[in-house]
């Protein structure tokens, strides 16, 4: 196919970060917003380009690769600056530049009459840069590139506001937690460097899948590694803490960044290494273990939030440990599904929570707002479409992609293991219903609304049919050759025990999933948006519960004391200590005895004519006595 | 009379004029004392090269003879501006080299 075409992707972005960087201060608001928005479109519009070709190709020839230099080169190792769109980075950038141009429009207005308009424009098509550049990335080097791109758009746009002490607190904190996840990741890739002289993926592929004659604990290791970045970067416990407190960037930053494309990074990865989690169960079940954990965790603490943004970030969390569940069940593209899924509803809550946010002067907190049904009747309307789908009420996307991975946990582990899954998939029913009580109830607010501009509604519109018929990937239902699987070329894992009785079960089973959690998000709603909340009497009956469940069960606390303080008390000792005593003392000291010599020696300068020549001709004794000596001559 | 006799008396005129250079304040007696010096030297290249039958020897002496001539010129100009600019050629009383 065209491969030749495949730069025009990034370039796009890179061309409106250059253009809007370096001159753009001399633009109005709207010149500025127009080139990040069109250079955005222009890139959507080439991948729309590939992808229809993509469709119309035959399955196999679905790869489209190009290899633009080679970047270092020692003898078997090759490190290329190459391209590579096959069906899973094809979704990947759909999904970045789809939500990412909306999230543009949207931020073209949101933003506006903002100091940093111009600088908020160059990060947001600086990240879509980085971000394509991970996903189309064609080894592991080069992701990583792309990887730490992100990871430093992340930490500027979180810190945006940068006069606000907490969001850059909130910024340095991504990046420290972030940095922890990148550790495993060079590690990972450095260790597959050295055993398999590769940082190809398709060349890895097919190594790993030969007879390469490593142990599989080695194997295991690599996985493990890398998946410790994915953790990082994809907010998995214990690694999430950075996510809730990224909230303090402005709302299109948490949809587009925080939400549907970055955090997601992690899932993409561990897909892209697919054949090494292949050759590794246990790696497998940490995976799905530390997924579930997750996304149970965090449904939990979600529950607890007060802040709307803080409930959709945990909610994330949550949400990206479902995928992470079925990445660990070998469901590739049930995990991938849900990513896309995913990606569309929360893009669509965060920028409905920006609209509502936007409404109500800057007000976040959950308590003050209420019965804003009718007074913006059209964001309430997509953001409860975001709900649904979230929550996974039938017919909205999210049914049938968590329905797929609760499946697969089902028949990958067992009940055990499905059971506490579903209750996650309840657990986000309830908290869904708690946002209900934005939109119903009674009106807890008094002055001004600021109804949402056109630009912010339409994106909001647009997001909210995808959330609607982004569940018509997923079928036909209760089969692993969806649509999107077929698309994706995963293999279908086979079905090895009875498959009839097995496929009657999983029938039944989404039915009674879908009418419990029905069942859970009505009583939620009911609950929430009754004139009395019976809920915050909940949590006043119960202050020590909430309070653990609005702090995250206290893992800030727990980090604070068990990494954060120690690490500063060392920090202390070695300024107080080490550096101004020990360095300061050694650097001081040669000064000291460089001038103690001096004065010592400025004595034989004594200005006599014979004390200069007796030197010399004792020197001219000495050196030659001692050139005699060596000679042997005496 | 053996090359020993030479070279000693050549050690001997050069010990001379160092010790002379060392304990004499007197600046002309320096120069002198330097002149000393630079004749032991010739004396001893004079007798290598007579008993080594070589002419190298020779050759250094005139090089020598011609770098004695230049020094005892410069000198003698260095002590009339010395005397002029300290009224005195007391070489213990002039400490100038000291910075």
């Amino acid at each position: 196919m065209t491969s030749e075409y495949l730069w025009l992707l990034l370039a796009f972005p890179a061309l409106g970060v250059l253009v809007n960087g370096l001159v753009g201060s001399r633009f109005r608001e709207t010149t500025v917003a127009a080139i990040a928005v069109s250079s955005v479109g222009l890139s959507l519009a080439v991948a729309l380009g590939f992808f229809w070709k993509m469709t119309t190709a035959a399955p196999v020839a679905r790869i489209v690769a190009t290899t633009l230099y080679t970047w270092l080169s020692d003898g078997a190792l090759q490190i290329r600056v190459g391209l590579l769109l096959d069906p899973l980075a094809m979704v990947m950038v759909l999904v970045v530049l789809g939500i990412g141009f909306l999230i543009h429009i949207y931020s073209a207005s949101y933003m506006k009459g903002d100091e940093g308009y111009r600088r908020f424009f160059v990060y947001l098509n600086l990240f879509i840069f980085f971000m394509l550049l991970l996903v189309l990335a064609d080894n592991l080097v080069l992701t990583f590139v792309g990887w730490e791109g992100v990871g430093l758009c992340s930490y500027l746009l979180i810190g945006f506001w940068h006069q606000k002490k907490s969001a850059c607190d909130a910024g340095r904190k991504a990046f420290i937690v972030n940095r922890i996840g990148d550790f495993g990741f060079i590690l990972g890739m450095l260790l597959i460097i050295v055993v398999f002289q590769t940082v190809d993926y398709r060349e890895l592929a097919t190594i790993v899948k030969g007879s390469h004659g490593v142990s599989p604990g080695i194997i295991a290791l690599m996985a493990l590694l890398l998946f410790m970045g994915a953790m990082g970067k994809s907010a998995q416990f214990p690694l999430h803490v950075w996510l809730p407190d990224a909230m303090e960037g402005p709302t299109p930053v948490s949809a587009l960044i925080h939400a549907a494309t970055m955090v997601n990074a992690g899932v993409y990865l561990m897909c892209r290494v697919s054949p090494l989690l292949g050759q590794s169960p246990e790696v497998i079940l940490v995976i799905s273990a530390v997924g579930l954990t997750t996304a149970v965790y965090a449904a939990l603490s979600a529950l607890g939030q007060t802040d709307i943004k803080r409930v959709l970030a945990y909610s994330t969390v949550s949400q990206i440990g479902f995928m992470f569940v079925a990445v660990g069940s070998g469901m590739y593209a049930a995990g991938i599904f849900h990513l896309v899924t995913h990606g569309i509803f929360k893009g669509l809550l965060f920028l409905g929570a920006g609209a509502v946010i936007h409404a109500m002067n800057g007000e976040q907190e959950i308590s003050r707002m209420g019965g804003l049904f009718l007074e913006i009747p059209a964001t309430a309307v997509a953001f409860i479409a975001g709900l649904l789908a979230l929550a996974g009420v039938f017919p909205m996307a999210g049914f049938f992609s968590k329905d797929a991975i609760l499946w697969g946990s089902f028949e990958h582990f067992g009940m055990t293991f499905w059971l506490v899954a579903f209750a996650g998939a309840l657990l986000t029913a309830l908290y869904c219903g708690k946002l209900f009580g934005v939109f119903f109830g009674p009106k807890k607010y008094d002055g001004h609304l600021h109804l949402p501009s056109r630009l912010m509604v339409w994106p909001l519109a647009i997001l909210a049919a995808g959330a609607l018929t982004a569940g018509l990937l997923g079928f036909p239902m209760f089969t692993k050759d969806t649509v999107f699987a077929r698309f994706l070329g995963f293999p279908a894992t086979a079905l090895t025990a009875d498959a009839g009785a097995l496929h009657n079960l999983e029938i039944i089973m989404t039915v009674l999933q879908g009418v419990a959690i029905l069942a859970i998000l009505t009583a939620a709603v009911y609950m929430f948006t009754k004139k009395k909340d019976r809920m915050a009497a909940l949590g006043d009956a119960f202050p020590r519960t909430a309070a653990l469940l609005a702090g995250g069960f206290g893992l800030d606390r727990i980090n604070d004391v068990l990494l954060v303080r120690p690490v500063k008390i060392l920090a202390r000792f070695n300024a107080r200590i080490i550096d101004s005593r020990i360095i300061d003392g050694a650097v001081n000291g040669a000064g000291y005895l460089t001038m103690f010599a001096g004065r010592l020696l400025a004595g034989l300068q004594t200005g006599q004519l014979r004390h200069y020549a007796f030197s010399v001709i004792a020197g001219t004794f000495l050196v030659l006595g001692t050139a005699l000596y060596f000679a042997g001559l005496f | 009379m053996t090359l020993y006799h030479f070279v000693g008396l050549g050690m001997a005129l050069f010990a001379i004029g160092a010790a002379g250079f060392f304990i004499r304040n007197n600046a002309v007696v320096l120069l002198l004392c330097i002149e000393i010096m630079l004749n032991a030297v010739n004396l001893i290249f004079a007798s290598f090269a007579r008993f080594l039958y070589g002419t190298e020897g020779q050759i250094f002496i005139f090089i020598i003879m011609m770098i004695a001539a230049a020094e005892a010129a410069v000198g003698l100009g260095i002590i009339i501006a010395l005397y002029r600019s300290h009224k005195t050629l007391d070489m213990s009383l002039i400490k100038d080299l000291k910075g």
